[in-house]
C-alpha cells in the first residue's frame, strides 16, 4: 500500500495531477513517520525529474513554478508527520534580492526548488543590505549565499554585499551564486561571485556540488 | 530617403538608403544625460513630511500626471532625434500613489491594471519606476478590481489616444514616433494576479484564466485603437513571454490562452493599414513560428543575455518577420568601447539587413544605458548601414 502511496505521488507529480499527489500524499501522511519519509523522498525524486526536464529544455518555467507549488503543499503536510523533523537536510543556503531591488519572483522560484530538493534556506527577503547579507553569513555560516537582482540599476548592491563579506573577512565563509535578469555569467566574473545561475535548477545545481565538494 | 520612407521600407523588405536606426529612450536619466537637464527628485520630495502630501495630490491629478509624463517623452524624443534616430518608441501610463507600508518611501504606485510599482532615484534626481508585485492575487480580488475600476479604462485610452496624437503632431516632422501599446495581453493578465499564483490559475481554474484574457483583449483591442487613431504608422505591442532559458509557459499553453488574442490584434492593427512589432525579452526561439502564424510583422528586443542571435533568427523566420533590436545594453552600450559598438553594429548589420527588414536598436532600455554610447551606434550604422551590405 505505502509503495503504491509513493509511486502515485511521484508519477502525479510529474504529470502536475495535483488532487492525485494530494490524495498520495494525504495517505502516507497517515502511515507515521516512515510513510511521510518515504513521501518526502518521492517529492524530491520527482523535482530532480523536474529540474532535468526544465534544464533540457522539455519543460517551461510555469511547469518547474508549479510543480514547486504542489511540493511545497505536500511539505507542509507531510513535514510535521516525520519523527526528526524534516527530511533531507542538505545545508543552508542564505538567500535574498540586493539592496534597492523588491523583486522577488526569480528568488523565491529558487527558494521553493531549493528548499523543496533538500537544502534549508534562510530566505532574507527583498531589499537586503551588503550588512544584512553578511550578518546572515556570520550567524548561519551556510553553504552558499544566493544574490537575486532583476534590476540592472541594482546590480550595484551584488558588488558591494561581496566587498562588505570581503571587509567583514567572511567572503570564504559561503561560496556565493548570483542569479537574475540583469545579471550574466561575465558579470560575476566581475565581481568576484564564484558562479552565475539563469535559473532556479541550475543555481541548486550548482550549490549541491558545492555541498558535495 | 527621410526617416520615414527609411523606417517603412525596412518594415516591407525593401532595402532602404540604409539600414534605419530605432531609439528605445525612455528612462529620464538618459533623457536628461542627452539634453543637459536635471531631473525633478518626486521620490525625495515625498519622503519630506512637510512636502509628501501636496506632492501626492499634484501627482494624483489627472491633468499634472499627463502633463508630466507628456514631457518625458517629448525628451525622449527631442533625445532621439538629437542622437540621429529615424525612430523612437513612445509608451503611455497612467497611474495613482497610493500608502504602503512595504514601500521604503511609503508610497507607490498602483496602475489601473493591478500591479504595483515601486519608485525611486539616482543622485542626480532621475525617477525609475518598476512593477514589483500584483494587487490582484485571487479570483475575488481580481473581479473586484476590474469592476472598481472601469471608468479608469476608458480615461487611459482616451488619454493614450490624446498623447501619442501629441507627440506625432509635434515630433512627426522630425522623427517617427512607435506608438507602443503596453503592457500586452500577457503581462496585464500575469502582472495583476502574480506570476505563482497565475500559474496555479492556469492548470487549476482555466476558465477564470479565459476569463481574465477575454477582459484584457477586448481592453487592449479598444487601445490599440487609440494609439492607432492618433496617426503613427507602426504600433507596437509587447508582452515579455520569455525569461533567461526560455519561454515563461509552454508554447501550447500560450497558443491555447492567448494566441486568438494575438490573431485579433494583428488583424486590427491591419485592417487600419499599420504594422504590427511585438516585443518580448527572453529567449523565445520557440515562440518565433508562432509569432508568424498570429500575424505580427515584426519583433523587437533579441535580448542578446538570453542567448538570442540575429543570424539564427534570421535563419529561422527568414523574411517573415522584420527583426528590430539586439545589441547589447547588459555591457555594450553602458560601457563598452567606440570598437565595440562598431563592430557590434557590423555585426548586426551583416547577420539581419540583407535584403531590408532589419532595424537596429538597442535591445532595451535601462537608465544606465549611455547616451554617448548610443551615440556611437548611430555613427556606426550611418557607416556601415550603406546599401547594398557589403558581402
Amino acid at each position: 500500500m505505502r509503495d503504491a502511496l509513493v509511486q502515485k505521488l511521484g508519477t502525479a507529480l510529474l504529470e502536475l495531477d495535483k488532487g492525485a499527489v494530494m490524495d498520495a500524499a494525504r495517505g502516507l501522511a497517515g502511515d507515521g513517520p516512515e510513510g511521510a519519509k518515504q513521501g518526502v523522498d518521492a517529492v524530491t525524486a520527482a523535482l530532480a525529474t523536474v529540474g532535468k526536464r526544465f534544464q533540457d529544455g522539455e519543460w517551461y518555467m510555469g511547469e518547474l513554478v508549479y510543480s514547486g507549488e504542489i511540493a511545497k503543499d505536500v511539505l507542509d503536510l507531510l513535514g510535521p508527520q516525520l519523527s526528526g523533523g524534516a527530511g533531507t537536510n542538505l545545508g543552508v543556503v542564505a538567500v535574498g534580492s540586493v539592496e534597492g531591488d523588491l523583486h522577488d519572483l526569480g528568488k523565491n522560484i529558487f527558494v521553493n526548488y531549493a528548499r523543496s530538493s533538500g537544502f534549508e534556506i534562510v530566505d532574507l527577503g527583498t531589499d537586503v543590505s551588503p550588512a544584512e547579507f553578511a550578518g546572515a553569513v556570520r550567524k548561519y555560516r551556510p553553504v552558499a549565499l544566493g544574490l537575486s537582482c532583476l534590476l540592472t540599476v541594482c546590480a550595484g548592491g551584488i558588488r558591494q554585499a561581496i566587498e562588505e563579506l570581503e571587509r567583514q573577512r567572511l567572503r570564504d565563509v559561503a561560496k556565493i551564486v548570483i542569479g537574475g535578469a540583469a545579471l550574466t555569467e561575465e558579470f560575476a566574473r566581475e565581481v568576484g561571485a564564484d558562479a552565475f545561475a539563469p535559473d532556479a535548477v541550475t543555481g541548486t545545481e550548482i550549490i549541491r556540488g558545492w555541498d558535495e565538494a | 530617403m527621410d526617416f520615414e520612407q527609411r523606417f517603412l521600407a525596412a518594415m516591407n523588405h525593401e532595402e532602404p538608403d540604409r539600414v534605419p536606426v530605432m531609439g528605445l529612450i525612455m528612462d529620464p536619466a538618459t533623457v536628461n544625460q542627452i539634453l543637459h537637464r536635471r531631473g525633478v527628485d518626486f521620490p525625495r520630495m515625498l519622503r519630506r513630511p512637510v512636502l509628501r502630501g501636496a506632492v501626492r495630490r499634484l501627482l494624483n491629478a489627472n491633468w499634472y500626471w499627463n502633463r508630466m509624463y507628456y514631457g518625458n517623452f517629448a525628451g525622449a524624443l527631442e533625445g532621439a532625434i538629437e542622437l540621429g534616430f529615424d525612430a523612437n518608441w513612445t509608451i503611455y501610463a497612467s497611474m495613482q500613489l497610493e500608502p504602503d507600508p512595504e514601500s521604503p518611501i511609503g508610497l507607490v504606485w498602483h496602475d489601473v491594471f493591478g500591479r504595483v510599482w515601486e519608485m525611486n532615484s539616482d543622485d542626480r534626481g532621475n525617477m525609475s519606476v518598476n512593477y514589483t508585485r500584483a494587487l490582484c492575487a485571487t479570483e475575488d480580488l481580481w473581479e473586484a478590481w476590474v469592476a472598481a475600476k472601469a471608468p479608469l479604462f476608458d480615461r487611459l485610452i482616451a488619454n493614450a489616444t490624446a498623447f501619442h496624437r501629441r507627440l506625432a503632431r509635434e515630433y512627426g516632422d522630425r522623427i517617427l514616433p512607435i506608438g507602443y501599446a503596453a503592457p500586452g495581453i500577457f503581462e496585464n493578465c500575469w502582472q495583476a494576479i502574480g506570476f505563482v499564483n497565475f500559474t496555479k490559475l492556469v492548470y487549476e481554474k482555466p476558465e477564470f484564466v479565459k476569463r481574465v484574457v477575454a477582459f484584457h483583449t477586448d481592453l487592449y483591442l479598444r487601445y490599440i485603437e487609440g494609439v492607432m487613431a492618433s496617426g503613427v504608422e507602426v504600433v507596437l505591442g509587447g508582452d515579455d513571454l520569455g525569461q533567461k532559458t526560455g519561454p515563461l509557459l509552454r508554447p501550447e499553453l500560450i497558443e491555447k490562452f492567448f494566441g486568438e488574442s494575438y490573431r485579433r490584434v494583428a488583424d486590427l492593427v491591419h485592417r487600419n493599414g499599420k504594422k504590427l512589432v511585438f516585443h518580448s525579452c527572453g529567449r523565445i526561439y520557440e515562440l518565433l513560428d508562432r509569432f508568424v502564424d498570429w500575424g505580427f510583422d515584426g519583433i523587437i528586443t533579441m535580448e542578446p543575455t538570453a542567448g538570442m542571435e540575429l543570424g539564427r533568427v534570421r535563419a529561422q523566420v527568414g523574411h517573415d518577420l522584420v527583426l528590430i533590436g539586439n545589441l547589447d545594453v547588459s555591457q555594450l552600450l553602458v560601457r563598452g568601447t567606440r570598437e565595440q559598438i562598431e563592430d557590434a553594429v557590423k555585426r548586426a548589420i551583416r547577420d539581419a539587413a540583407r535584403g531590408g527588414g532589419y532595424v537596429l536598436s538597442a535591445a532595451h532600455s535601462h537608465p544606465f544605458v549611455d547616451p554617448e554610447r548610443l551615440r556611437w551606434m548611430v555613427e556606426a550604422a550611418h557607416t556601415h548601414g550603406r546599401y547594398p551590405i557589403a558581402a
